[in-house]
């Protein structure tokens, strides 16, 4: 029996009294699709930078494959590729150089080769030479992209990729995304449609707790009902808001 | 221990490149430094008659305002974008994003002193021999490592905590007065020919307590 790409045990994070994510257990398979889903404050991002390392839990475990993440464990993050709000690049270095710095730093074989090869996958060779900071934000999600694919990693983590991008920038990510559908991913999203399109299974979060895990069968009405259910949108007096 | 050197290098090869096209930290650092020593040129070079002592004054003055703004500068380009959250997700150990940040920040720091130096010798009429000028520019070079290695770790804690920025130098400047204090101590008995006594020591043992102290603590100021 193979290990799951993804392994959370008992994982909690505390910021003061407040449990930002309160003793979450589930796993991930292998080529996995999964989204996390949850109101505004649920813990999805808490969670998605734990698994990526940013964040460092304060009780509980999480491993990838066979190996605990800890940080101490540099090598693992050679599994991991994260795509978060911020692009993680710099402005005063084009987006070639930037890609550059992350394929050196990851010790890539034929780093300038990765580059274009990642440049082309995600459609922004004609803007190698050009600086970030002169990107739509489309274009910087597609960058960021590039960055985190860099180093094929078995492991996508994926926050909000589909926040403030127009119609056609969420065709384009989808596009770039649909040629890793080997990989597993993990990804947080507010946007339920996309979030099942895209997803095999939701598990949703509520502050900070595992409400719902739901294998999903493309049909984003039956899903939404099971969200509204598991966060208690539906019950008298709850804030309809959040 | 090659891989961890390679890692360090390519860091600093990143900042200097950032750099070179912004010159965001160097010019804004060097600039506040001579307008140290220009406030000192007004104010005192007319009643003041010892060139020398006004000379390592502003020097000193200039090494901590200015370091304190070169850091947080340097900070800055890592915050920006969340950049640095993408050396963290990098197969490289921390340590090394720690000393890479330190080598690229001493080095503007270091550069800014040269500047300053020849400010004070133009300004001031601060002129040590050749051989001063020489040993007093190693003096800086040790004092901008201590100053970054602790400069580096306060700046990242005020940027990731999302404290204000005045809170940077209030917790900066206490922890390098061994520093600036040595530094001064050593220009003077430099200058005068006097013996160095302890305060070399105190230079390099406490500049190399600062980079063990951060190369311990960097990964707890960067993790959430």
């Amino acid at each position: 029996m193979t290990e799951p790409a993804i392994r959370v045990d008992g994982l909690t994070k505390t910021y003061g009294r407040i449990a930002a994510v309160d003793g979450l257990s589930f796993a991930v398979e292998e080529g996995e699709t999964v989204g996390l889903f949850g109101p505004n404050g649920a813990g999805k991002t808490t969670l998605l930078r734990m698994l990526a390392g940013l964040v460092r839990p304060t009780g509980g475990t999480i491993t990838l494959g066979a190996s605990e993440l800890t940080p101490d464990d540099h090598g693992i993050y050679r599994r991991l590729g994260v795509v978060t709000h911020e692009t993680m690049l710099y402005d005063a270095l084009t987006a070639r150089e930037n890609l550059r710095v992350h394929a050196d730093l990851h010790g890539l074989d034929d780093p300038a080769a990765r580059c274009e090869a990642v440049l082309d996958t995600v459609g922004l060779r004609e803007r190698a030479s050009q600086r970030p900071d002169t990107f739509s934000h489309g274009l910087c999600k597609r960058l960021s992209l590039a960055r985190a694919l860099l180093h094929r990693p078995d492991v996508l983590l994926l926050d909000e990729p589909y926040t403030g991008l127009d119609q056609r920038s969420v065709a384009d990510l989808a596009a770039v995304l649909d040629g890793f559908d080997d990989r597993t991913v993990v990804l947080t999203t507010h946007d339920i449609d996309r979030g099942v399109a895209r997803c095999d299974r939701a598990l949703v979060l509520d502050r900070g707790e595992l409400r719902a895990d739901v294998v999903l069968d493309g049909s984003a009405e039956a899903f939404e009902s099971t969200y509204r259910r598991s966060i208690g949108l539906d019950e008298p007096g709850r804030d309809r808001t959040t | 221990m090659k891989a961890f050197l390679a890692a360090v290098l390519r860091i600093v090869r990143k900042d200097l490149r950032v750099e070179s096209r912004t010159k965001g930290i160097t010019t804004t650092t060097a600039v506040f430094a001579l307008l140290v020593v220009l406030a000192f040129a007004f104010s005192f070079v007319k009643t003041f008659r010892e060139p020398a002592v006004l000379g390592r004054g502003a020097l000193w003055v200039a090494f901590v305002f200015g370091g304190t703004l070169g850091v947080t500068k340097a900070a800055a380009v890592e915050d920006r974008n969340a950049a640095l959250d993408g050396l963290l997700v990098a197969p490289i150990d921390r340590s090394a994003v720690y000393l890479g940040k330190v080598t690229s920040t001493a080095l503007f720091v270091f550069v800014v002193n040269v500047v300053t130096l020849g400010a004070t010798t133009i300004l001031l009429g601060y002129a040590p021999t050749p051989r001063t000028a020489l040993a007093v520019v190693g003096v800086l070079a040790v004092a901008a490592v201590g100053f970054a290695a602790v400069g580096v770790v306060v700046a990242t804690l005020t940027y990731r905590s999302g404290l204000d920025e005045l809170a940077l130098p209030l917790l900066l400047v206490p922890l390098v007065v061994p520093v600036l204090l040595a530094g001064v101590e050593l220009t003077a008995a430099l200058t005068a020919g006097a013996p160095l006594g302890s305060w070399l020591r105190l230079l390099c043992l406490y500049t190399g307590v600062l980079l063990l102290a951060g190369v311990a603590t960097f990964e707890f100021v960067v993790e959430e």
